[in-house]
């Protein structure tokens, strides 16, 4: 009936489609590597990294930049064996054990002896790139008495709290471990309290930490080094990571080389490149995460004064991809009652 | 013998040639349908149907099923009741900053959640601006919170849609209204009323989809996970879980419980027959009374209460000396220039898809045999608005992975699962403009054998602001998208809200809140000029 215009309406779709798309042809020697978007930011250590090691590679690196830890593996599993990355950078600790089970990531031969976490690390896929813990921020201008331990975030109910949703965000799930293992079976008596006081239970660690700072809380979860975030780049010393006399939950992001990586000898050289001052050195004011192994210069002050645990709790890697689904379900029965 | 023989060619060749008509149509419908089909099938592929029976039975999910139906009932519900005396009020009143206002109204929806949200709680929170003035203190999260955002979203969202209810009114009628004096009340009763019946079935079950679905809002301000929807299981399983048979088996239940909801309302509304009617509508004055000047002000400032203070607190970093750093970055304007490289082909695209939806459903609309169809048509499209966005991209990520193609093509998967997603809108501002038309001019057009561009031609005028406004809002929705572009995102392909994610995902919350407001500036730019250059002067009712 009216061919002309759609055709003419079609092909104008067709040309803007076509002024619009450029396509990126990449170089041969060019490394992918899938990361988390704030890792790839101009702000983040993305660049920083990128240009030290291309000055020993001889090579391009294509930092991928997906919108969570979660969505790097999630990626990686919609593509398969077809897929170009080379290097996941990215994921943590809780990931592990699932990225393990696709089959898609090879073993390293990096020497992790070098690594400072606590324990060491001896895990033959993953190599740690940086380090830090779990805690609750809170305002020291505005709450005279923070909490000393997990036991008295639980239990005072006059502490407005926010915290993420273990379904959807990595630090609720960290959340979900640590009270796991401070409170073993009684965990869901202890998020039933929690529940009574909890201001919301946000998506992302980037909502509740917004409605943290528009003064919706008293107490957020995020990590030890926040706080150096706003010393190092705001000037701002209120905010302050509340201690854990139980112990803090570490948070841990890991780096693994697909098994069907395009260069895989480009992928082997950047993997042990991680543990390296030319990487090490840009997770601390780039990150806002702490490095991994010894550096020979010193961090900044603010991170010196981070919040350092009395003990680094921390469950098996097998439990945690065994019961977490029992462990959600426990936690959603506690705080839907 | 000959004679019969004859009738039979000629209903073939009137076959054909109607075929051959209406082919680009069906192309770009059957297109739409293979890429939908393709996207399940993948999905589908992975599912094992015996396990979903246990997912069935778990008391959790149909705790989430209830409440999401009870929130939306509610979210729509209420947008849909403050809408109403605000859009006759806007039709008849003329006041300074109208048609600002009304601007305003047509970027609410895109405005990102975390944005949203921060705005709610700079007005509504615990040292918000409404206990700062005047100390009071109202129960943000729960319930309360979740209804108060989405009628922020969706409350001028509905306003829009039912002004085009009021394009469809007649001038005669208006001039009729205004000979007999009737009073405010008494057009709306006999005049508006039933022509806003039409549009309210549409954008009831639109606005019910959208908050039924929605995700963000409900968790941030829900409170708790008593307080969930089943997006938030789809997300759970398809990004946490990676578990491809669950997520399928949950974006089934959803597009069941919204298919089952939209087919209820449709049943119950009354049919809707377009009427002829001249579109350049003439205002006439009407008699005023006291009580129809505060029943006015009354509904405007409802209306102003619920969007207007949120939106100041959006807008609010502007003053701040971070706002002109945060311009002078050159990653901004890359991540404008990429928003826009995506939004305007996505939204061309969702048009030249919504022009095929809808020269084949008035095709429809008008013969006995398909007369069922045009509904059926029009609520195809609407269908995807129940998929979540996450779903379709992962399905047509596995179809195209099969094909072997890989990431090469996230571009192209982007603009199209964007059209995709905007198509509802593009339908809901194409639709009874198109059908108008096709009551209106269908015989004399058929008796002179006026067809396809000389056609086009002679409506465009007609159709024009309809058009500038299906544009507007893919545009919009295109800039907004967040979900998509998140799940094939690469290097280079960072867009303004992906580039305002990346902000306050490292903690540079007011960095975050300049870019809201370049984001929602452009939205504004990108409608005006739509509505300005494709709408023409005959958009004077709408903006």
């Amino acid at each position: 009936m009216k061919p002309f215009l759609l055709s003419t309406l079609f092909s104008a779709a067709v040309i803007s489609l076509g002024v619009a798309f450029s396509p990126v042809t990449l170089a041969k020697d060019t490394l992918n590597i899938y990361t988390y978007d704030a890792f790839a930011s101009d702000w983040g250590p993305g660049p920083k990294i990128k240009a030290n090691f291309e000055k020993e590679c001889a090579c391009e690196v294509n930092f991928v930049a997906l919108d969570s830890s979660v969505g790097i593996l999630s990626r990686a599993q919609l593509e398969g064996k077809s897929s170009q990355a080379d290097v996941l950078l990215g994921l943590d600790l809780n990931l592990m054990e699932a990225a393990k089970q696709t089959g898609l990531l090879a073993n390293h031969a990096v020497d992790t002896s070098a690594v400072t976490i606590a324990g060491g690390w001896s895990d033959k896929t993953f190599v740690p790139f940086d380090q830090g813990h779990f805690a609750f921020i809170y305002n020291s201008e505005t709450l005279q008495s923070p909490p000393t331990s997990l036991k008295e975030v639980v239990d005072n109910q006059n502490l407005r709290v926010i915290y993420q949703d273990p379904r959807t965000s990595t630090p609720g799930l960290g959340l979900l471990l640590w009270v796991k293992s401070v409170y073993g079976d009684n965990a869901a008596d202890a998020w039933g309290r929690l529940a009574s006081h909890t201001v919301t239970v946000t998506k992302s660690w980037s909502d509740g930490y917004g409605l943290f700072l528009k003064g919706e809380a008293d107490v957020v979860l995020s990590y030890t080094t926040s706080p150096a975030y706003h010393i190092v780049a705001e000037g701002d010393n209120k905010y302050k990571a509340a201690a854990a006399s139980e112990g803090l939950y570490p948070q841990i992001e890991v780096a693994a080389m697909m098994k069907g990586a395009p260069h895989p000898a480009l992928a082997k050289q950047f993997m042990q490149f991680i543990l390296q001052p030319g990487f090490q050195s840009t997770v601390a004011t780039g990150n806002w995460m702490l490095p991994v192994v010894k550096l020979d210069e010193k961090l900044p002050a603010a991170f010196d004064s981070a919040l350092k645990p009395v003990k680094s709790l921390v469950l098996p890697a097998k439990d945690v991809a065994q019961h977490r689904k029992a462990w959600i379900d426990e936690w959603l029965n506690a705080t839907t009652r | 013998m000959v004679k019969c023989h004859d009738s039979i060619i000629d209903v073939k060749l009137f076959f054909f040639r109607t075929v051959k008509g209406l082919l680009p149509a069906l192309l770009g419908v059957g297109f739409f349908l293979l890429m939908g089909a393709a996207s399940l099938a993948a999905l589908l592929r992975y599912s094992e149907l015996h396990s979903w029976l246990g997912y069935m039975q778990q008391p959790y999910l149909w705790r989430v099923v209830r409440f999401s139906l009870w929130q939306a009932l509610l979210s729509s519900g209420i947008s849909l009741l403050i809408a109403i005396p605000v859009a006759s009020c806007l039709i008849h009143r003329q006041f300074y900053g109208r048609s600002a206002l009304l601007q305003l109204f047509s970027v609410s929806m895109v405005v990102p959640t975390i944005v949203a949200i921060l705005g709610l709680v700079v007005v509504y929170g615990r040292t918000g601006w409404l206990n700062q003035l005047f100390g009071v203190q109202i129960p943000l999260y729960g319930l309360v919170g979740i209804l108060l955002a989405h009628v922020f979203f969706n409350m001028p969202l509905a306003v829009r849609l039912l002004l085009q209810g009021y394009d469809l009114i007649p001038s005669g009628q208006w001039r009729q209204a205004s000979q007999l004096g009737f009073s405010r009340w008494a057009a709306f009763r006999w005049i508006e009323w039933h022509y806003m019946k039409k549009v309210l079935p549409g954008a009831f079950v639109l606005i019910f989809m959208l908050c039924f679905s929605s995700f963000a809002v409900v968790l941030s301000l829900g409170g708790g996970p008593k307080y969930s929807t089943l997006e938030v299981a789809i997300y759970q399983a398809l990004r946490f879980d990676f578990d491809l048979n669950k997520a399928s088996f949950l974006a089934l239940l959803q597009v069941s419980i919204c298919t089952l909801f939209a087919v209820i309302v449709y049943r119950i509304a009354p049919i809707n027959r377009q009427d002829v009617s001249l579109l350049a509508v003439k205002s006439y004055l009407l008699k005023d009374s006291f009580w129809a000047k505060s029943a006015d002000y009354l509904a405007l400032l409802c209306a102003f209460v619920l969007v207007i203070p949120p939106f100041l607190a959006i807008f609010d970093p502007i003053f701040s000396p971070v706002f002109f750093k945060t311009l002078q970055s050159v990653a901004l304007w890359n991540a404008v220039l990429v928003s826009l490289q995506i939004a305007i082909p996505a939204a061309l695209v969702s048009l030249l898809l919504g022009v095929c939806f809808g020269v084949l459903a008035r095709f429809c609309m008008a013969r006995q045999y398909f007369a069922f169809l045009p509904n059926k048509i029009e609520h195809l499209g609407n269908m995807i608005l129940m998929v979540p966005g996450l779903v379709i991209a992962t399905g047509l990520f596995l179809t195209l992975r099969d094909f072997g193609w890989g990431l090469q093509s996230s571009y192209w998967i982007v603009v199209w699962v964007n059209a995709v997603m905007a198509l509802p809108f593009v339908l809901r501002a194409l639709m009874p403009v198109m059908y108008q038309q096709e009551r209106r001019f269908r015989n004399v057009y058929l008796s002179l054998g006026i067809q396809s561009w000389s056609r086009w031609c002679l409506e465009w005028p007609l159709i024009r602001p309809s058009v500038a406004q299906a544009l507007g809002y893919a545009l919009l929705l295109s800039l907004g998208d967040m979900g998509v572009i998140a799940l094939f995102g690469s290097q280079g392909l960072v867009s303004l809200p992906l580039y305002l994610f990346q902000l306050i995902g490292s903690y540079r919350l007011e960095e975050g809140a300049c870019v809201a407001v370049v984001l929602i500036s452009l939205c504004l730019i990108l409608f005006y000029c739509s509505s300005r250059f494709i709408g023409g002067v005959t958009a004077r009712v709408k903006n």
